[in-house]
C-alpha cells in the first residue's frame, strides 16, 4: 500500500516511493509521546507502521533508527531539565550493555549453526516469554502496591523507635554512588544487571529500551522518571550508532526521518511533560499494557499473522498516546485550578 | 569520571568495530550496489541522492550528523519557544 496522489504526496528519492507527509508526521508524533513518556526508542511501533503504509522493510528499520536517534536528543534534553537523567549512570549502562549485546550476539549465531529452524523460533518465544513476562510482573507489581505498602508500615510500626528494616543488598566492593538516583550499589550488580539487558538485547535483536527501563527501576532501584530519562540518554548513542551503520548500507531515508523527526519532536515534548502529571506507578502501569499488547502482536506474528500484528501495535500505539494526552491534560487542569485557587487550597488538602 | 569516559570510548570503539565486521557478510550487494535516479530531482533531494549515489560512508555521515544537529536545535529551539509562553519544565519531585 503505497501513498500517493494526495495533497501531502511527496516523493522519496532514497526508498523510491510517493509517501504521504502527513502520515509520517503522525507516525513521528506517536512514537514521539510514547518514547518521550516511556523512555523507549519505539522501533517496535514504527517499523511495522512504516512497513504497512509502503516501506521496503530494510528501509523502515533504517528511518526508523535515524529519526530515533534525532528525537531521543530532543526528549533527553527535556528530561534532563526536569532532573530524571542520571549520567553516570548511562554511562556505565553502556559499558555493561555493550558488552552484553557482544555475547547476545554471539550466542544468535551460535544458534545460527544449528540451524535456521532453531534460531528463529527460539528467539520469537524468548521474546513472548520477555514481553509477557515482564509486563504480567509490572501489572501483578501495580496491583499489590498498596498491601505491600500496608504490610511495610506494620513492619516498620512494631520495630523499637530509631530502628530501621534492613535492606539487602550484595555490598561486593568496589560500590558506585549515583546521587541522581539516590542509589548506592556494588559495581559487580549494576554490571550484571545491564549485561544482563544487553545480553537480551543482542539475543532478541532490539534496542533494548524496554528491557532496560524496567531493570533500572526494580533491578537498581532508580525511580520511575530517572529511569525513563537515564533510558533516553542511553537511547541517544545506540540511536545514533544504529543512524550510522543502517545509512551506511544505503538503509535510510534521510527525507522522511527528518519529516518524522518533526513529529516526534512535537509528541516527545508532550510526552516527557507528562511524567510530570502521572507518576511513577502510573507510567508502570500503561507501560505494563503496552509491553503485553507487544507481546501479544509477535505472538500474532508467530502464528503467521504478520498484518493483524502490525495494526495491533499500530492501533495500541494511538490509544496509549490518547491515554497519555487524556492524562496530562487532567494534570496540567488540576495544576492550574491549584495555582488559581491560591497556595492556601493545596495546604489545607 | 575522566578514566571512565575513556575506557566507555575505548570498549564502544571496539565493539563497533566488531560490529562492522561482523555485518559485512549481512550485506546485500544489490542494496550497496543500487543508484538512484537524479532525473526530475532538486535541492536537498538531489544532494542526498547524489551523496547516496557516489559514496555511502559519506552519505552515512551526512545522515548522522543532521539528525543530530537537527536534533539539538530542535531541543534548545523549543525550549526558547515554551520557556517564552511561560511553560518552562523545572526539577520535578519524584513521586512513585
Amino acid at each position: 500500500m503505497e501513498t500517493g496522489g494526495g495533497m501531502f504526496d511527496i516523493f522519496l528519492p532514497i526508498a523510491g516511493i510517493h509517501f504521504n507527509a502527513l502520515i509520517l508526521l503522525a507516525i513521528g508524533f506517536a512514537v514521539g509521546v510514547l518514547g518521550g513518556f516511556f523512555g523507549v526508542g519505539g522501533a517496535w511501533v514504527v517499523t511495522p507502521a512504516l512497513n504497512i503504509f509502503g516501506f521496503n522493510m530494510a528501509y523502515a528499520i533504517g528511518t526508523d533508527l535515524a529519526h530515533i536517534f534525532g528525537k531521543s536528543i530532543v526528549a533527553t534534553k527535556k528530561h534532563g531539565k526536569m532532573g530524571n537523567v542520571d549520567v553516570k549512570m548511562g554511562l556505565v549502562s553502556i559499558l555493561g550493555s555493550v558488552l552484553g549485546v557482544e555475547v547476545g550476539a554471539r550466542t544468535v549465531m551460535w544458534l545460527t549453526a544449528k540451524g535456521e529452524h532453531v534460531v528463529g523460533p527460539v528467539v520469537r518465544y524468548s521474546y513472548m516469554v520477555m514481553l509477557f513476562g515482564l509486563g504480567f510482573y509490572m501489572l501483578y507489581d501495580y496491583l499489590t502496591k498498596d498491601k505491600r505498602a500496608a504490610a511495610k508500615a506494620a513492619a516498620a510500626a512494631t520495630m523499637p523507635p530509631g530502628q530501621v528494616p534492613e535492606k539487602k543488598y550484595w555490598n561486593i566492593p568496589p560500590m558506585l554512588s549515583f546521587p541522581t538516583s539516590g542509589v548506592r550499589i556494588s559495581f559487580w550488580t549494576i554490571m550484571g544487571v545491564f549485561f544482563l539487558t544487553g545480553w537480551l538485547s543482542g539475543f532478541l535483536g532490539v534496542g533494548g529500551g524496554f528491557i532496560r527501563m524496567p531493570a533500572l527501576i526494580y533491578l537498581v532501584g532508580c525511580p520511575t522518571a530517572i529511569a525513563v530519562g537515564t533510558d533516553l540518554f542511553s537511547v541517544v548513542f545506540t540511536g545514533a550508532w544504529g543512524c550510522f551503520t543502517y545509512a551506511a548500507k544505503g538503509r535510510v531515508e534521510i527525507v522522511a526521518a527528518l519529516i518524522m523527526l518533526v513529529g516526534a519532536s512535537v509528541g516527545a515534548q508532550i510526552g516527557v511533560t507528562a511524567v510530570k502529571y502521572i507518576h511513577g506507578y502510573g507510567i508502570r502501569l500503561l507501560f505494563a499494557i503496552m509491553v503485553l499488547l507487544a507481546g501479544a502482536s509477535v505472538a500474532l506474528k508467530q502464528f503467521d499473522v504478520g498484518k493483524a500484528a502490525a495494526y495491533l501495535v499500530m492501533c495500541s500505539a494511538l490509544a496509549m498516546c490518547l491515554v497519555i494526552m487524556v492524562q496530562m491534560a487532567r494534570g496540567f487542569m488540576k495544576e492550574r485550578a491549584e495555582k488559581a485557587a491560591g497556595p492556601g487550597a493545596s495546604a489545607h488538602k | 569520571m575522566k578514566k571512565a569516559v575513556v575506557a566507555l570510548a575505548f570498549v564502544l570503539a571496539h565493539f563497533f568495530s566488531r560490529l562492522c565486521a561482523a555485518s559485512e557478510g549481512l550485506d546485500v550487494p544489490e542494496a550497496l550496489e543500487r543508484k538512484v535516479p537524479l532525473d526530475g530531482l532538486t535541492g536537498l533531494s538531489r544532494f542526498f541522492a547524489s551523496t547516496y549515489n557516489d559514496n555511502l560512508t559519506l552519505y552515512a555521515v551526512i545522515c548522522t550528523v543532521i539528525m543530530a544537529i537537527v536534533g539539538i536545535v530542535i531541543a534548545y529551539g523549543t525550549d526558547v519557544i515554551l520557556k517564552a509562553m511561560g511553560m518552562e519544565v523545572h526539577k520535578i519531585e519524584h513521586k512513585e
